[in-house]
């Protein structure tokens, strides 16, 4: 199990396997590309690891396999040399499976932890856990399995990448000082109920006043007993401070180290557009490159097909009608697709860009299949 | 051709498809036959748009506040984040007067914290806080509160306007719509709990607000959207208003399947497959929406609003012009 011993290499018994960031917005096939990508990556002999942290079940509809909270192994055709494992946790048993791997030596303290009044009305509101959870769960999958390469499939939100700073701010929230900033807090407002005196008189200059003012405030505005549950919620936590940090170092250096590749996922709409600035300028803050922008949907011409069956003898007037609709539907797509390659090879001009066709195929893993074979160039 | 015409075209199409009309046909189909004729309820002075990312929400709610700000006394539209989104949308609708409030998520808990502390120096001081920033950046429920309590204060603000709000991705359920119910109850009296007590009462109330779920005709999202709405009906006590399903899939010329399938049966020229290929595709997706909305709609207390695909990104008048026509704006 991750995090076990006092070791904080992801692997130390072996190499560190390749790991892809896809993000983009929501509806632009990001889960698809992860998967197809995957699948790419197996095609070339790399024993690949999927996981996606987007609740929604189409990794699983992708890849035609059942999904659940450890790695399934994807069943390939004998000839693939690569294996391929798919990984999506269930986001409503993020906190408990978090807590658990905390808390695995102090079952007291995780007690105190389930009965602690905060704990139970915030534990689905902190700030990705579930995401975290994913990764911890990656961390241990690269331990377990002889990985060559991880794909992670971000949540479908502009806000995605915030998963790889989310580790980083838990456990700085968990650091000593902000610790005992709220034991003392805590301690000090329930004295403060008892004895009003005893805020008074201090010494310790400005410095210390300002404080003493930050704590009053945040006294007046919650009360002693909301302050104390807090207190102690921290409390519990501090006792798993070392595992917590090990766990956020690990995720950082999986999402974060400086092999990671990000690709950002985009499709010919408006709100892809838009997201996809957002996510290229927030990899920049983050002094991080993308790889590659990959347009889903974005076929460069009308396939030759259309000219063909246009003049072929048997062709009626509903067909004629029906890929005129089809062409029109494409031509927006094509519009919409070459102006946003544009400005993003103006606003990246170093970033490689795959432009990927509308794929039509009614099952999702066959789709997944069509758009491997265009994503084998990122494996290399 | 973006106006509501397309869907009456897909109506006449399932009269022509036997297979498709089917499934209409039965007594409980009907989910978007229903939707017609069934009234939706009238909305609240407030209007909060949400659903997972990518399903339209921004183009919905910019639609919705369209729509108001033709009849009614005007329509804000209020975004959390860096309202790029909306901007891009109302740059192309001239019409009508919106109103856009774009808030960023540190700056309504800096608009809350003033009256929350007293003083601006104080909530400063407060905010200011190395322990207390940690504390905020790692729970976002707070900053969720103080985004509900800042569309509290617009519609106070503007009375008699609809106050559309495109609610940021939800990602964790309706955990934006419980904080209020559990900060309210976590600190039992003073500052925080009256804040708290208001967001509830003037905000999150049947009468005060409406919920509408933007999701897509696709079974899966359906029925998390689906679980999501008895969620909210269970947990928080607020029913959505409209369940709003996005990009239904566009009919093809309904004899053209049939034409195709008798071509390829004549000669498996590799064009006319790819054809076919194409055919079937959009027959499957066409087909799987009707069902799952069907499958998954069926017995649920609540009649979607369907919206068509558009080849190009929709105008905010469009989408405003396809709700009216549902009853749904």
């Amino acid at each position: 199990m991750a995090g076990g011993g006092s070791d904080d290499g992801l692997k130390p018994h072996g190499r560190r396997p390749q790991v892809f960031v896809c993000a983009g917005g929501g509806g632009v096939g990001k889960t698809t590309t992860s998967a197809a990508l995957a699948l790419a990556l197996a095609w070339q002999g790399k024993n690949t690891l999927v996981v996606t942290v987007d609740p929604a079940r189409r990794l699983a509809d992708a890849m035609d396999t059942p999904i659940g909270s450890s790695p399934k192994r994807v069943p390939l055709p004998p000839e693939v040399k690569g294996e391929l494992y798919a990984l999506m946790p269930d986001p409503r048993e993020a906190m408990r499976t978090f807590v658990e791997h905390l808390f695995k030596d102090e079952p007291a303290a995780m007690q105190r932890l389930f009965e602690n009044r905060i704990y139970a009305a915030m534990a689905d509101a902190a700030a990705g856990v579930h995401e975290l959870v994913s990764v911890m769960l990656v961390v241990q999958a690269v331990e377990e399995l002889n990985l060559d390469c991880v794909v992670v499939d971000t949540a479908p939100s502009r806000y995605a990448l915030d998963l790889v700073l989310y580790p980083g701010r838990l456990a700085a929230l968990l650091e000593g000082r902000a610790i005992a900033w709220f034991g003392n807090l805590a301690q000090r407002t329930t004295e403060e109920d008892d004895e009003p005196g005893i805020m008074q008189g201090s010494a310790g200059g400005v410095l210390n006043w300002g404080r003493r003012r930050v704590e009053n405030a945040m006294g007046r505005v919650l009360s002693a007993r909301a302050i104390t549950d807090v207190a102690n919620l921290f409390i519990e936590l501090a006792r798993v401070r070392e595992r917590f940090a090990l766990l956020a170092r690990q995720a950082e250096e999986l999402l974060l180290g400086e092999t990671t590749k990000f690709v950002l996922v985009a499709a010919p709409t408006g709100a892809a557009d838009a997201d996809l600035k957002y996510l290229a300028r927030k990899l920049r803050k983050l002094q991080r490159g993308a790889t590659a922008v990959i347009f889903n949907r974005a076929d460069v011409a009308a396939p030759s097909w259309v000219a063909e069956v246009g003049t072929h003898a048997d062709v009626t007037p509903a067909l004629l009608a029906a890929i005129r609709q089809l062409e029109e539907e494409r031509t927006a797509r094509t519009h919409a697709a070459d102006a946003m390659a544009k400005e993003i090879r103006r606003k990246l001009p170093l970033v490689r860009q795959l432009r990927l066709p509308t794929i039509a195929a009614e099952h999702p893993a066959a789709i997944v299949s069509a758009l491997a074979e265009h994503l084998t160039e990122l494996g290399n | 051709m973006t106006d509501f015409g397309e869907s009456h075209a897909r109506d006449a199409a399932y009269a022509e498809n036997p297979r498709t009309a089917t499934v209409l046909a039965g007594e409980d189909v009907g989910v978007r036959i229903r939707s017609m004729n069934a009234g939706h309820p009238p909305l609240a002075q407030v209007v909060l748009v949400t659903g997972k990312g990518g399903v339209g929400k921004t183009t919905v709610a910019v639609g919705l506040a369209a729509a108001a700000a033709e009849s009614d006394a005007g329509a804000v539209v209020v975004e959390f984040g860096d309202g790029e989104a909306g901007r891009r949308l109302l740059r192309r609708h001239r019409r009508a007067a919106i109103n856009h409030v774009v808030i960023a998520p540190q700056d309504a808990v800096a608009r809350c914290a003033v009256p929350l502390f007293g003083s601006a120096l104080l909530a400063k001081a407060v905010l200011g806080n190395f322990a207390f920033k940690r504390f905020l950046r790692a729970t976002p429920a707070i900053r969720e509160l103080a985004m509900l309590e800042c569309v509290r204060i617009v519609a106070a603000e503007n009375p008699g306007v609809r106050v559309v709000v495109d609610m940021p991705a939800t990602g964790h359920g309706i955990a934006w719509l419980r904080v209020a119910e559990q900060l309210r109850t976590f600190a039992s009296s003073g500052p925080l709990h009256d804040l708290a007590d208001r967001v509830c009462k003037d905000l999150l109330a049947p009468e005060r607000s409406s919920i509408v779920v933007v999701t897509l005709p696709e079974r899966l999202v359906l029925q998390e959207t689906l679980e999501l709405c008895d969620a909210m009906d269970k947990q928080v006590g607020l029913f959505p208003s409209r369940l709003v399903v996005n990009r239904f899939p566009a009919a093809l010329p309904a004899q053209a399947l049939d034409d195709a399938r008798a071509l390829a049966a004549s000669g498996a020229v590799p064009a006319v497959m790819a054809l076919l290929a194409a055919l079937e595709a959009r027959h499957a997706s066409l087909t799987e929406a009707d069902a799952s909305l069907r499958d998954v709609l069926h017995g649920a207390h609540i009649p979607p609003v369907v919206l068509p695909a558009a080849p190009s990104d929709p105008t905010p008048a469009d989408i405003a012009g396809w709700l009216k026509a549902e009853g749904a704006a």
